[in-house]
C-alpha cells in the first residue's frame, strides 16, 4: 500500500495555504517597511498579540471539531479577569483565587454541556442565553469599574520577560498550542473528537459516547476562557468589563482560519496557529506601514474571506483527485 | 384534460445497476393504475421520471400524443402532473392554505397575497373532498394522514391532471386509509389519470383498475384487476431466475450451540419477538420496509431503550444497556444507512477501520499509528478493498468498498465479533460486489459468527440465510428454513394484513 510521503502531507494540509499566504503578507511588509517588520521588537509584538487569543483558539478548535459551538467564551472570560482581581482584592491567596476562578468557569461549561446534551438546544442558542447571563453577572460584579491586580506572582505570569526581553507567557502560547495539537493529533481522545464531529451517530454505534465527549469540551473551552481572561487581567494589572480584544468571535477566528468548519470533524492545531500568526501578523504590519488601526479591522475580516476562498480552491483541487 | 399518459421504452441506468430498461405502459382518464413490485424493482425510479426530478437515458413520455420533455420538476408540475411522495413536500410552520398554494402565490399589482381569494378556494377544496380540516391550521400541528391530505388538496388546486402516489398507505391507519381511498376515487371520477404506487396486493384490489408489475427494472405483465388474483400478482412480482451466484456460494455446513437467545422483546416499536441464533448460523431478517427489523437489532444493541423482554448470550443475561456494552459483549452492528449511521465520511479508512477499538490502539499516552494503521491495511487486503492509500477518505470510495470498510471495522484482529448485525448490506451495491458480500457473509458463519442478516430483498435473504425470520407491523409472523422457503410464502407472511 502507497503511503503518502511527508511532503505530500504538508502541501495538501490547510496549515500549508495559509503559511504561503503568510509568507507572501511577511515579504510584501518587509519590503515597505524596508525590513522593520523583521525586527524582533515587530516579531515580539507580533507574538504577544496572540498570547489570549491562543487559549480561546485551543478551545474553540476542539469544540467546534467535535461538531459544536460556544459563544460564551469571551464572557466567561472577561467575568473571569474581574473575579480573580475582586478576590485578590479581599485578600484571597493567589492560587485559591485562580481555583475558585476555574471553578466557576467548569460550571459555565458544565451548564452549556448540559443544555446541549440533555435539554437538546441548539449550541448556537443555549451559549447565546449563557453569555447573556455572564455578561449580565459580569457588569453587577463590576459595576462598569476596573478592579487593580497587584499581586506580584500574578503580575510575573502576566508582564514577566525573559532576559528582560522575552515576555514569559509567550512561552505558555507556545507551550498551550503543543500540548492541545498532541493531544488532537496523537491521542485516542483526539481522534474521538474528530469522530464524534464527523458523525456523532456513526460514533456512538461504534460504542463512543458524544455526550461525554461534548462535556469535556465544553468544560474545558471555559476553563481555557477563564485562563485567557485572568492572565489578560494580569498583563493589564487590572480586571476590567472591556475584557478581550476580538470578542465573542476571537477565539473561532483563529479556528476558522485553522480550516475547522461550522459542520465539524476537520481542521487542526497547527493551522489554527499558522492563521492566528497570519492574522496578528497581517495587522501588526498595518500599523507598522502607518495604516489607521480602524482599517485593521475591516482588513481581519477581508483576511477571514480570502483564507477562506484559498482554503476552497485548495479543496476542490484535492477533491477532484 | 388529457386523456393519456404513454411511457414508451423508458431506460435508466446508474453506474453498475439497470434501474429500468424498456418500459412501456399507458394510463388512462378516470382509471387508477397500480405500479406494482418488490423493493427495488424500480418503482420510484419511474416515478422520479414522471416528476421531472431524474431524466430517462432513453425512451418518451407522451400525453396525448404529444411528446414530453421534463427537465426539472416544476416542468412537470406546469405539464399538469404532481407526484406525492412519501415524505411530504409541505411546510410545517404554514397554515394549509399556504401549502396549497406554495410554487404559485397569487398577489396583487403591489406584490400582496390575495388572502380572501386563497382562503376561499381553500375552503371550497376542503369542502369538496368532505375533510375537517381548518384551513388556517400549521401542517405540522396535522396528523400525517391529513398532511397527506393537504398534498392531495394541493394537487387538485393546481389542477394537475395526472397524480401520482408513492406508497401512500403506508404511515396509516385503516381508517385514514378508507379516506385516502375516498378521495382516489372522486381524483378518479373527476377524470383524471392516477397512478397508485404500492406492494399492498390487498389495496391494489380495492383501489385500482389495472396492474402494471414491475421487477428488477423491466416490465413483468400488465393485467387488468378485475381479471386476477393474488398468487397471480406474486408470481409476477417474485418470478425470476434465480442466477448460480447462490449454488456457488461456499456455505457453513455445521451450526454450533446456541449464542443469541431473544425472549419476548419488547420496544416502542417491536412486539413480542423471540428468537434464537446458533453460532455459525446466518438469520435473514425479511419483511417489508417499516417491518420492525431494524428495531429488533436496534434494541438487541443497546441503541433503542427496551420495554420488556430477556437476551442472553450463551446462555448468560445480557444486559443492552448501552451500544458500548453490547459491543463488550461482542455484538457488531453494521448499520442500514452507511452514510448517516455507519461511517465518518470525511475521514480516511484508517479511521474508519479503528473506530470501535481506539482503546487497544494506545501506546502509552498516544494512539500508535503504525498499528492503526497495520490493522487497516489487513482489512483493505482481506475484503479487496480498492483504495490506492490508507489516507483516502471514504466518502470517495464506491458504495460497495464503503461497506467493506464497516465489514472490516467490525472484524479486525482486535475485536472479537460474536454476532455481526448487518442491516440491508447490499442496499446500493452493485450486483458483482453483492456476490462477494453474499460469500463475505457465509465466511463469517464459518469463523463461527452469528450472522444476523436484514435484507428488504427476498431473493438474497431466502438464499443466503439459513433460517429466514419474517415480520410484519413490528411482529415475527414466521420463522421458515432456507430448504422451504419460497418468495411467495416469505412474502404472504411479511404482507399479512
Amino acid at each position: 500500500m502507497e503511503k503518502k510521503s511527508f511532503l505530500k502531507r504538508l502541501t495538501q494540509s490547510k496549515m500549508f495555504v495559509l503559511l504561503l499566504l503568510y509568507i507572501a503578507v511577511a515579504a510584501f511588509y518587509t519590503i515597505i517597511s524596508k525590513g522593520q517588520y523583521l525586527y524582533w521588537v515587530n516579531i515580539r509584538n507580533i507574538l504577544s498579540s496572540m498570547v489570549i487569543t491562543a487559549y480561546l483558539t485551543c478551545g474553540a478548535v476542539f469544540l467546534m471539531i467535535s461538531g459544536n459551538i460556544d459563544l460564551s467564551t469571551a464572557q466567561v472570560s472577561t467575568i473571569s479577569g474581574i473575579l480573580m482581581a475582586q478576590f485578590l482584592m479581599k485578600g484571597f491567596p493567589w492560587p485559591l483565587a485562580i481555583l475558585a476562578v476555574l471553578a466557576g468557569a467548569a460550571l459555565v461549561g458544565f451548564i452549556n454541556a448540559v443544555l446541549i446534551n440533555e435539554v437538546k438546544f441548539q449550541p448556537f442558542v443555549a451559549t447565546m442565553a449563557v453569555s447573556y447571563m455572564v455578561q449580565g453577572g459580569m457588569l453587577l460584579l463590576s459595576h462598569g469599574a476596573a478592579v487593580e491586580v497587584s499581586n506580584k506572582y500574578i503580575v510575573w505570569l502576566g508582564t514577566y520577560r525573559i532576559a528582560g526581553q522575552f515576555p514569559v507567557n509567550i512561552l505558555f502560547t507556545f507551550a498551550i498550542f503543543t500540548i492541545y495539537g498532541v493531544v488532537l493529533a496523537k491521542t485516542k481522545f483526539g481522534k474521538k473528537i474528530y469522530m464524534v464531529g464527523g458523525n456523532p451517530v456513526a460514533a456512538k454505534l461504534s460504542g463512543i459516547n458524544p455526550k461525554k465527549v461534548w462535556y469535556i469540551l465544553f468544560i474545558n473551552n471555559a476553563v481555557l476562557g477563564s485562563v485567557a481572561g485572568m492572565l489578560q487581567a494580569a498583563r493589564l494589572r487590572s480586571g476590567s468589563a472591556t475584557g478581550i480584544a476580538g470578542g465573542a468571535f476571537a477565539g473561532m477566528t483563529g479556528a476558522i482560519l485553522g480550516g475547522v468548519s461550522f459542520g465539524g470533524g476537520s481542521g487542526g492545531m497547527g493551522g489554527a496557529f499558522v492563521g492566528l500568526v497570519l492574522l496578528n501578523g497581517f495587522n501588526s504590519g498595518l500599523t507598522l506601514i502607518g495604516i489607521n488601526p480602524y482599517w485593521q479591522t475591516m482588513a481581519s475580516g477581508a483576511l477571514l474571506l480570502i483564507a477562506l476562498t484559498f482554503d476552497y480552491f485548495n479543496t476542490k483541487r484535492l477533491m477532484r483527485r | 384534460m388529457p386523456e393519456y399518459i404513454e411511457f414508451n421504452g423508458i431506460g435508466k441506468a446508474y453506474p453498475g445497476v439497470q434501474a429500468l430498461k424498456d418500459i412501456s405502459f399507458r394510463a388512462g382518464a378516470g382509471k387508477v393504475l397500480a405500479l406494482l413490485g418488490e423493493n427495488g424493482a424500480g418503482k420510484s425510479t419511474l416515478l422520479k421520471i414522471l416528476s421531472g426530478d431524474i431524466q430517462p437515458d432513453e425512451g418518451t413520455i407522451i400525453i396525448d400524443g404529444e411528446e414530453q420533455k421534463f427537465a426539472a420538476p416544476y416542468h412537470a408540475i406546469s405539464r399538469g402532473i404532481s407526484v406525492i411522495y412519501q415524505d411530504r413536500q409541505l411546510v410545517p410552520g404554514l397554515n394549509v392554505i399556504e401549502n396549497i398554494y406554495s410554487g404559485d402565490l397569487p398577489s396583487t399589482r403591489l406584490g400582496l397575497l390575495r388572502k380572501d381569494e386563497m382562503r376561499r378556494t381553500t375552503r371550497e377544496i376542503i369542502d369538496a373532498f368532505g375533510l375537517p380540516i381548518d384551513p388556517e391550521e400549521l401542517v405540522g400541528g396535522l396528523s400525517v394522514a391529513y398532511q397527506q391530505m393537504v398534498e392531495i388538496m394541493k394537487a387538485y388546486r393546481r389542477d394537475s391532471q395526472i397524480i401520482a402516489f408513492d406508497e401512500p398507505t403506508a404511515p396509516l391507519t385503516d381508517a385514514e386509509i378508507s379516506i385516502l381511498f375516498r378521495l382516489i376515487r372522486k381524483l378518479r371520477d373527476d377524470g383524471k389519470i392516477v397512478i397508485y404506487v404500492s406492494h399492498r396486493l390487498a389495496e391494489i384490489f380495492q383501489i385500482t383498475d389495472e396492474i402494471v408489475v414491475l421487477k428488477d427494472g423491466r416490465l413483468v405483465k400488465t393485467m387488468a384487476t378485475p381479471e386476477t388474483d393474488e398468487a397471480e400478482l406474486i408470481k409476477a412480482m417474485v418470478g425470476r431466475d434465480i442466477g448460480d451466484t447462490y449454488s456457488r456460494l461456499s456455505r457453513n455446513d455445521k451450526l454450533g450451540d446456541v449464542l443469541l437467545e431473544v425472549n419476548n422483546l419488547v420496544t416502542d416499536a417491536v412486539h413480542d419477538v423471540s428468537f434464537t441464533l446458533r453460532k455459525g448460523e446466518i438469520a435473514g431478517f425479511a419483511g417489508l420496509v417499516g417491518a420492525g427489523r431494524t428495531e429488533v437489532v436496534r434494541a438487541l444493541f443497546g441503541a433503542d431503550h427496551i420495554l420488556s423482554g430477556e437476551i442472553k448470550i450463551n446462555g448468560k443475561i445480557h444486559k443492552a444497556g448501552s451500544e458500548k456494552a453490547s459491543i463488550e459483549q461482542g455484538i457488531a452492528l453494521c448499520p442500514e444507512d452507511r452514510k448517516e449511521q455507519g461511517l465518518i465520511m470525511w475521514r480516511s479508512i484508517t479511521d474508519n477501520i479503528c473506530l470501535p477499538v481506539l482503546d487497544k490502539l494506545k501506546k502509552l499516552l498516544f494512539l500508535d499509528r503504525k498499528k492503526s494503521e497495520t490493522l487497516a491495511e489487513k482489512a483493505v487486503e482481506r475484503y479487496s478493498i480498492k483504495t490506492p492509500t490508507l489516507d483516502k477518505i471514504v466518502s470517495e470510495l464506491s458504495g460497495g468498498n464503503q461497506q467493506k470498510v464497516i465489514l472490516g471495522r467490525w472484524t479486525s484482529d482486535l475485536i472479537d465479533t460474536k454476532i455481526l448485525i448487518l442491516d440491508e448490506p447490499t442496499k446500493g451495491i452493485d450486483v458483482g460486489t453483492k456476490a462477494e458480500v453474499y460469500q463475505m457473509v457465509c465466511d463469517f458463519a464459518k469463523q463461527g459468527i452469528g450472522v444476523i442478516f436484514i435484507s428488504s430483498e427476498l431473493t438474497e435473504v431466502i438464499n443466503v440465510a439459513d433460517t429466514i425470520i419474517v415480520m410484519h407491523n413490528g411482529h415475527i409472523t414466521g420463522t421458515v428454513k432456507r430448504e422451504d422457503a419460497t418468495e411467495e410464502n416469505v412474502l404472504a407472511l411479511a404482507m399479512l394484513d
